[in-house]
């Protein structure tokens, strides 16, 4: 199992050392916060509203919902609750994908930014906000793995 | 009350011996190697995504999901199956909103979230507060479930298999902690899920492999006929519908067991790895709960709805006992004894947390202890709560009913812990008045809409509610928006500069995970691996 989350052997109490009010205001911090919201809003705005569409119209429509098509037997309200189902699913590993690819090395970029750059025999100490607010932030994570 | 069995059943006494026995055998091993109380409350952090993964859903689906649910369907049809939709849904609100933030900003209790930002003593005792109101409903409803079961399926005594239930519990905990529980979970996941595909696939063939037959049957089996297949039969009210969507949908992300396990892994990519594998499994299981649910009804038909009983959790074991004999009912009893198992361990442990690390330790002795202490105490609360839940059980006893009280602790957690934790997380204005209002508007709009909801006042059977105006039987919808509602109002009437000031590195912490706590390592047989791990923590990033 990999660390690449871990900060330190302390926990955060210990941590008075870094400035997070700066860290907060480094653009490689906000352009990781923009990205993970511009998923996780419109994909939670998707997910509630389809799931209670479907609660909504099993309250209120139940004669739609006890409806049969295509074949005898299969009713609208447990096709469309299948659908919650794979909604479920297949939302999941989008995010997964996500984290992966786009969200962890810009997390990874943000720890950097907080921390000088990681990894043996780079330079420790502080947040250094001024050497990397011109690097671009990645769209590809191939320039952002993380050391192990 | 309903005695499947009329003597005691010695197969499923077996069984039930071969699930006590191998859990005590992990418990064994946990034993040697629990020691700190990053060891009792997270096994050290040091379960893998996937490990995590069965554990969580070990964790959540509790009777009410494999016996439960089952019953629904096979009483109510469409109805019950929308529970299973909710429960599973919900894991999206964990996955998008919560499970990575809260392990990379929390240590054992939902409460260092709070506290990390807002003061220590209220922010905890309102943490602890909301996440003791959840355990209490759900652990008495999960005791006297067990209690009917195995009462119901092994032939001993009510009283008898309450106290069990809890002795075993109550080992787990203490001898083995979080290492203990996570294990029996995730067994306990293997086990139920087997149950679950060996019942659907001997359904299908009893239907004759078609899943369609599985509608087709039930409906002509059922007195209701067409509107079997509707819903509306069980939840009659469209906004109470509406209202249990919601509680569930929402609830899910306030439980305190539930996201105590995301304490167990060593980092933020393991968490969300770890509700993706739950999802996976805790859907593909509710999408069995038609087989089970449906198939019952289609097999057993109206003749089963005596042996299944009013509240058709004897369902399951009966269509298992049509299907397989009474060795094939003894495993499907010793399966949902497992799960009981599991869920109360998970529940009494996060309990455990909030009463010796929260209450104790932060607020009576304001973090001057050992955490020798801590873990002492821990254990202390353990057997405390244990034994108080064994008391009501047996004394409120088969009364009680199941269901409504996993409702309310849905309902409060919903109303109570999500809006708090989430708005600590994402609002920088958040403060403690805030948190502490809304969790006390939350458990008390819950609890006080639940006492006088037509279900509970004047009883099940009545027409209507005691007051007219009033007769919804799912809070959700009314007090979750009260919780936040609470958190905003407490927020706007007083101003607290240093919550707001340490949001910033509660933000940036729980977004990037830098200074979130570590792993120490900690695994069932391994041996060397809290050296390993804690090297290569410090190789990878640097100290400051």
């Amino acid at each position: 199992m990999t660390q690449e989350f871990a900060g330190g052997a302390e926990g955060a109490e210990q941590r008075t050392d870094i400035d997070w009010v700066a860290v907060e205001r480094s653009p490689e911090f906000r352009e990781l916060v923009k990205r993970k919201k511009a998923f996780v809003i419109p994909a939670t705005l998707f997910f509630l509203a389809w799931y209670f569409g479907f609660i909504i119209l099993a309250g209120y429509a139940p004669d739609f919902m006890g409806r049969e098509f295509i074949t005898d037997g299969l009713t609208v309200g447990y096709a469309l609750a299948l659908t919650q189902f794979v909604m479920t699913w297949v939302l999941g590993w989008m995010y997964l994908r996500k984290a992966d690819r786009e969200f962890d090395p810009l997390a990874e970029r943000a720890r950097e930014a907080a921390l000088g750059t990681a990894g043996p025999g780079g330079p420790e100490g502080r947040f250094r906000r001024g050497e990397i607010v011109d690097e671009p932030v990645p769209g590809s994570s191939t320039s952002t793995e993380v050391p192990r | 009350m309903t005695t499947y069995f009329a003597a005691v059943n010695e197969t499923a006494l077996a069984v039930f011996a071969i699930v006590v026995g191998v859990t005590m055998v992990i418990t064994y091993f946990a034993s040697k190697r629990v020691s700190t109380a990053t060891d009792f409350w997270a096994a050290g952090r040091g379960l893998t995504g996937p490990q995590n993964g069965f554990a969580i859903a070990g964790d959540y689906m509790s009777a009410a999901s494999f016996l439960g649910i089952a019953g629904l369907i096979f009483l109510f049809g469409f109805d019950g199956f929308l529970y299973s939709v909710g429960f599973l849904v919900a894991f999206l609100t964990v996955l998008f909103l919560l499970a990575e933030r809260m392990r990379n900003s929390g240590k054992y209790t939902i409460a260092d979230t709070l506290a990390f930002r807002l003061k220590q003593k209220p922010a905890r005792a309102a943490a602890a507060l909301g996440t003791l109101s959840v355990v209490a409903f759900y652990l008495i409803a999960q005791m006297v479930g067990a209690g009917v079961l195995i009462e119901g399926l092994v032939g001993i005594d009510f009283w008898l298999a309450v106290v069990l239930t809890g002795a075993f519990m109550i080992i787990y905990i203490v001898a083995g902690g979080m290492l203990a529980t996570s294990w029996v979970q995730i067994i306990k996941a293997f086990l139920l899920m087997g149950a679950a595909v060996v019942m659907t696939v001997w359904v299908l063939a009893e239907i004759g492999w078609n899943p369609l037959d599985l509608f087709r049957d039930a409906r002509a089996q059922s007195a209701d006929g067409e509107a079997y297949l509707k819903p509306g039969l069980f939840l009659s009210t469209p906004l109470d519908t509406v209202s249990l969507g919601l509680g569930l949908v929402l609830g899910t992300a306030g439980l305190p067991h539930i996201l105590m396990r995301f304490f167990t892994v060593p980092n933020a990519k393991a968490a969300r790895g770890s509700v993706m594998w739950a999802m996976v499994l805790i859907g593909a299981f509710y999408v069995m709960t038609t087989a089970l649910g449906f198939g019952a009804r289609a097999i057993l038909g109206k003749g089963g709805e005596e042996a299944a009983g009013p509240t058709g959790n004897f369902a399951l074991p009966s269509l298992a006992d049509e299907l397989g004999g009474e060795l094939f009912l003894a495993i499907i009893a010793g399966v949902a004894f497992a799960t009981i198992l599991a869920v109360v361990a998970g529940l009494v442990i996060s309990a455990s947390g909030a009463v010796a690390h929260d209450v104790w330790s932060n607020i009576v002795r304001s973090g001057r202890d050992s955490e020798r202490e801590e873990v002492w105490v821990a254990k202390i609360a353990a057997v405390s709560i244990g034994a108080i839940a064994i008391a009501i059980a047996v004394i409120g006893g088969e009364g009680l009913n199941i269901s409504f009280m996993v409702g309310l602790a849905f309902a409060v957690a919903a109303s109570a812990n999500f809006p708090a934790l989430l708005l600590a997380l994402t609002w920088r204005r958040f403060n403690t008045t805030g948190a502490v209002v809304g969790v006390l508007f939350g458990v008390i709009s819950s609890v006080a809409l639940v006492v006088i909801s037509p279900t509970v006042w004047p009883g099940p059977d009545s027409e209507g509610g005691a007051l007219s105006w009033y007769s919804l039987a799912n809070p959700g919808i009314i007090s979750i928006p009260l919780g936040f509602i609470g958190c905003f109002l407490g927020t706007m009437l007083t101003t607290e500069p240093a919550a707001a000031a340490k949001f910033d590195e509660l933000y940036v912490r729980s977004e990037t995970g830098l200074g979130a706590e570590v792993a120490t390592g900690l695994t069932l047989t391994g041996g060397g691996g809290r050296r390993r791990t804690a090297a290569a923590a410090t190789t990878t990033i640097p100290r400051l």
